[in-house]
């Protein structure tokens, strides 16, 4: 027989049963709303609340003299809510939005992973018919609607398109880098200042807490909004450049390939940075169109390259100016000392001048521009000390300026030359090194940099764009910049800036842009082109007697720098000396007086 | 015998009153989680129609003779199978299951008829005097008549409803004092399927404590063999039991095995749930205050998932509370079954206990994430017309029982 249990045993394991699964299920209870309850609800809040951030308004960029260059304008962005959305419209909606066949449908599959209830973007900076047209078929549009977001602007007609640069949508590759900040579709700096600048641009993203359910919908803000951050806006640039200077260097070049760049000496600060041909940032300014693009791809003048601190050539004459520094800083010539020019000198083969100078000296063949003289200047000095002087005046290697898009340059050494022609390199090279043609290498931005460090006396900062930043209280904060120093003797600067100011002022060769009441100091360059017609240059600061802005001038294809550059030049430095002239006394005599007097060791 | 003539005496408050509670609560759950479904708008209105009316019934069994209970008990089996016949054949399909019929405007589901029917059956026949647990013969007839209404309600398929019928099965062969071997003979199968679905070490393992277990009892060879050969049987047929089931229960077992494997498939469900019960904290969110309930996260949560709406909105007081209540309810029915007149009322009353405790075992259980996701509802407190009914006239035969307690036969 086996074990019977009895009735009151049987009830009392009933009673047990009953007891021990309600024990259980309480204490579970109480470990999951007591004990986890932190973690529940924190996954309960993950559900249900989710936070829509909001873009901060990104920091605009004003110039040296307050006037705002890139702001922010409202524009109309055309959105689709998937779920909502019917996709029979998508031909006609994309005809109204000026977008490419089938670009809604692309779309649609693109984002099909994410929520069918969250907007996506289908144009943004829509034009205002159609805006229109969305408002008056607002009832056949289910699913389509617009919001207004912030593009930016150009109000000033200074284009400083490689200067400014633009945002684009961040790639994925960026994002995997920067993915504690950005999202999907956020825009991003680009290139130029844009870029440089991301971080102080972009200010602090906010966030509003909204209710969603279970299928993503919002249903009102979470606690009636008391949770919500505000986005932060981004820093203001105050630009280092000036806007009137830009937009006359910007309409100069206009129609050629070229550049500018305008750097005040005492500073470093950069006031001009123009290159030729410009491309319409407008076009960048969200979206940009694909036939845009393909256009600006397909010129064979390379729009979106910025010459002024991309484009390295040659700096012909221009390179004479580091010579002669190098020459009397190193002693192997002095003040006095007299070269002779029979309008040629032999190395192998004959090197020509433009013409036969006789015998002069230092101020004089710079005057000139006499080659003969260079060509014999650089045996005295020697390739590798001359290398020497032109990277401490900035040559042969990035300045540092504060957008990403700046090369080296070439300043060739023996080390250079022995690598490509071996030990016994031929030594014919040297002559038109001398008067910086062959392999040497320079952008407009480092001629400006070199004429501005010539201009004051050796001593100025790292070229920059940016001055520094207003805070929300628009109080101005100056970045620091480092101080530049080439330690070279003040006497060595006295005599070569003698010869830049009778370039224009004495019998030089760029007489053709002397103005009475302003001195301009200047020398003249023309790169051999072996693709085509020479590239005209032309470096110059001013006043001589106290510069206040250094200027170089590339036009490329153009031909005598004297003819096609110093003009330019003379433009951006007359509008900006005499700008910084006392308005009443600007043709008083007193001021002409001073002139006269500034100018009088050179009279004759 | 002193008759006492007060009111406790005769009816049951203590049980009456538990059960008003549940039901109470229960419809402010129902309210706060179909207030934003406007498929289930007018749920609370019609709970509150069958709540009357299932109270007209209780009272209407409540005075009824006790005596007729047990003549009632082959008809109302008869019909009950009749009907789960019915319903397989031109019966309406709601998620995944043939398991409703509809005549007019009215609808049930002859699964929650077929529970009581099956207790009153298997009931008359234990408390046969020539019964005998002791006789393989007497078990195999108790455990066809349980196994009858199962199969027919697996075929439906519905695996909430067939946990029941087993639970009424081993709960009434039990209480008529089946041996300890007897027990595990009738156990053991079950235990070697379920544990064969977590793998074959488990099965192992488990084919293993039946072989030490026949050890024990030292029957004679060929029984014990027999034995083996069924538990190993039941343990190979898993697989094609585990076929009949529909799809989404199928899932539903696997998700439960590993719930995070599937975190948004049939996981979600049992994740969703614990998160909005414990997210309730210890006061709970506030009525209407739920983010899980109101954002509807949980699907069928005034049904199958309404305590997540008690644990999130109510919090542990709440969710206690509503264990208490059902504490209560389950310990004076038991105290009950002893006190009742004949072992045939003392079946019944163990049945409609097992009945409202499986319900609450394995409903709960689910919400918090101890069992897996099987629908079934809360007793007296989920929203459903013909559950509310079958329980409510259950609850009557109980308070009948309890009334006529001190009557003589």
């Amino acid at each position: 027989m086996s074990a019977k249990i009895s009735l009151f045993d049987r009830k009392k394991i009933i009673y047990g049963i009953i007891i021990a699964v309600v024990s259980i299920y309480i204490f579970k209870l109480f470990e999951m709303q007591i004990l986890a309850h932190a973690q529940f609800d924190a996954k309960a809040s993950d559900n249900s609340i989710k936070a829509i951030e909001q873009i901060a308004l990104r920091g605009v960029f004003y110039d040296r003299n307050m006037k705002l260059l890139v702001e922010n304008t409202p524009a109309y962005t055309v959105r689709i809510t998937p779920a909502e959305y019917d996709t029979s419209l998508n031909s006609k909606l994309e005809t109204i939005l000026d977008l490419e066949n089938g670009f809604i449908k692309n779309m649609l599959f693109k984002n099909r992973t994410y929520s069918k209830f969250i907007p996506l973007r289908v144009k943004r900076g829509a034009d205002f018919s159609a805006i229109a047209w969305i408002e008056e078929n607002r009832e056949h549009l289910f699913g389509v609607d617009y919001v207004i977001e912030m593009q930016r602007g150009y109000p000033n007609g200074a284009m400083g398109s490689h200067v400014f640069g633009y945002s684009k949508e961040i790639s994925p590759q960026q994002l995997k880098k920067e993915e504690q900040y950005y999202q999907p579709g956020d825009l991003i700096g680009s290139i130029g200042l844009e870029k440089k600048y991301e971080k102080d641009l972009r200010g602090e993203k906010g966030y509003n807490y909204i209710l969603v359910d279970s299928r993503r919908r919002e249903v009102g803000k979470y606690k009636n909004g008391v949770n919500d951050l505000p986005s932060q806006k981004g820093k203001d640039l105050v630009l280092s450049i000036d806007g009137e200077l830009q937009k006359i260097a910007e309409q100069e070049l206009n129609g050629r390939a070229g550049a500018v760049a305008a750097i005040e000496p005492s500073t470093g600060e950069v006031m001009v940075l123009a290159s030729s041909p410009q491309f319409d940032l407008n076009q960048f300014s969200y979206f940009t169109p694909k036939d845009y693009l393909r256009q600006l791809l397909n010129d064979p003048l390379k729009p979106q390259f910025n010459r002024a601190s991309m484009a390295a050539h040659p700096p012909g004459s221009t390179f004479k100016l580091l010579c002669a520094i190098a020459a009397l800083d190193l002693g192997v010539i002095t003040p006095s000392t007299t070269l002779y020019c029979g309008g040629s000198f032999t190395y192998g083969r004959s090197f020509k001048c433009h013409g036969s100078h006789g015998s002069l000296n230092v101020i004089q063949a710079i005057e000139k521009s006499c080659n003969v003289f260079f060509y014999q200047l650089i045996f005295k000095i020697g390739l590798d000390r001359l290398k020497d002087y032109a990277t401490r005046f900035g040559f042969g290697k990035k300045l540092g300026i504060d957008i990403n898009e700046e090369v080296r340059g070439l300043i060739p050494n023996s080390a250079y030359y022995e690598k490509i022609y071996g030990k016994n390199w031929p030594h014919g090279i040297l002559p038109s090194l001398g008067i910086g043609q062959g392999e040497v290498n320079v952008t407009p931005l480092q001629l400006a940099n070199y004429c501005a460090l010539i201009a004051n006396n050796g001593k100025s900062f790292v070229p920059h764009l940016v001055r520094g930043y207003l805070d929300e209280n628009k109080k101005f904060h100056s970045y620091k910049y480092k101080e530049v120093n080439v330690g070279i003797n003040q006497s060595v600067f006295d005599i070569v800036k003698e010869g830049m100011y009778r370039v224009v002022n004495g019998a030089g060769t760029a007489t053709n842009i002397r103005i009475n009441d302003i001195h301009i100091a200047g020398k003249t360059g023309t790169a051999q082109n072996p693709q085509g017609k020479d590239h005209a240059l032309f470096v110059a600061f001013a006043p001589y007697e106290n510069p206040t802005i250094a200027v170089a001038v590339l036009i490329e294809n153009a031909g005598f720098g004297a003819t096609w550059a110093a003009p330019i030049a003379k433009k951006i430095i007359e509008t900006y000396v005499r700008r910084s002239m006392p308005k009443t006394a600007a043709t008083s005599d007193k001021n002409k007086i001073e002139v006269k007097q500034g100018a009088e060791p050179f009279a004759d | 015998m002193r008759i006492s003539y007060k009111l406790n005496d005769r009816f049951d408050l203590t049980i009456f009153l538990s059960v008003t509670l549940l039901v109470v609560i229960g419809l402010f759950a129902i309210y706060s989680s179909t207030q934003n479904t406007i498929s289930q708008k007018g749920n609370f209105d019609k709970q509150l129609i069958s709540w009357g009316i299932s109270l007209c019934v209780l009272f209407f069994i409540y005075a009824l003779p006790t005596k007729l209970l047990k003549p009632s008990a082959v008809p109302t089996y008869a019909l009950s199978i009749l009907l789960l016949l019915v319903v397989l054949v031109i019966g309406r399909k709601i998620g995944g299951a043939r398991s409703w019929i509809a005549f007019g405007g009215f609808s049930f589901q002859p699964a929650e008829f077929a529970k009581l029917a099956t207790i009153l059956f298997l009931s008359n026949f234990l408390s046969r005097e020539e019964t005998d647990l002791d006789n393989l013969k007497d078990i195999c007839i108790a455990l066809v008549i349980g196994l009858f209404p199962i199969a027919l309600i697996m075929l439906e398929p519905d695996l909430g409803s067939s946990f029941v019928f087993i639970g009424i099965l081993l709960a009434l062969l039990f209480w008529k004092g089946i041996s300890i071997f007897g027990l595990a003979v009738v156990l053991s199968p079950g235990i070697v399927a379920v544990a064969s679905l977590f793998g074959p070490i488990y099965f192992a393992v488990a084919v293993g404590f039946v072989i030490v277990i026949l050890f024990f009892f030292k029957k004679d060879i060929f029984l014990s063999g027999s034995i083996l050969a069924l538990n190993i049987a039941s343990g190979f047929f898993v697989d094609n039991i585990f076929n009949i089931l529909s799809p989404h229960q199928q899932t539903r077992i696997r998700a439960f095995i590993d719930p995070n494997a599937d975190p948004l498939g049939s996981g979600y469900n049992a994740i969703q749930a614990k998160v909005a019960i414990g997210s309730g904290g210890f006061f709970g969110k506030g009525f209407l205050h739920g983010n899980q309930t109101q954002l509807q996260f949980i699907p069928e949560q005034w049904t199958d998932f309404i305590f997540c709406v008690i644990g999130e909105e109510f919090g542990f007081i709440g969710s206690l509370f509503v264990i208490i209540l059902f504490l209560v309810l389950f310990l004076r029915i038991l105290r009950l079954a002893s006190f009742a007149k004949n072992e045939f009322l003392s079946l019944v009353i163990i049945g409609i206990l097992t009945v409202f405790f499986v319900h609450f075992l394995v409903n709960i259980g689910m919400a918090i994430g101890i069992l897996p996701v099987i629908g079934i509802p809360l007793p007296f407190v989920s929203y459903g017309g013909s559950s509310l009914l079958i329980n409510m006239a259950m609850l009557g035969i109980i308070l009948n029982i309890h009334r006529s307690r001190k009557e003589s036969t």
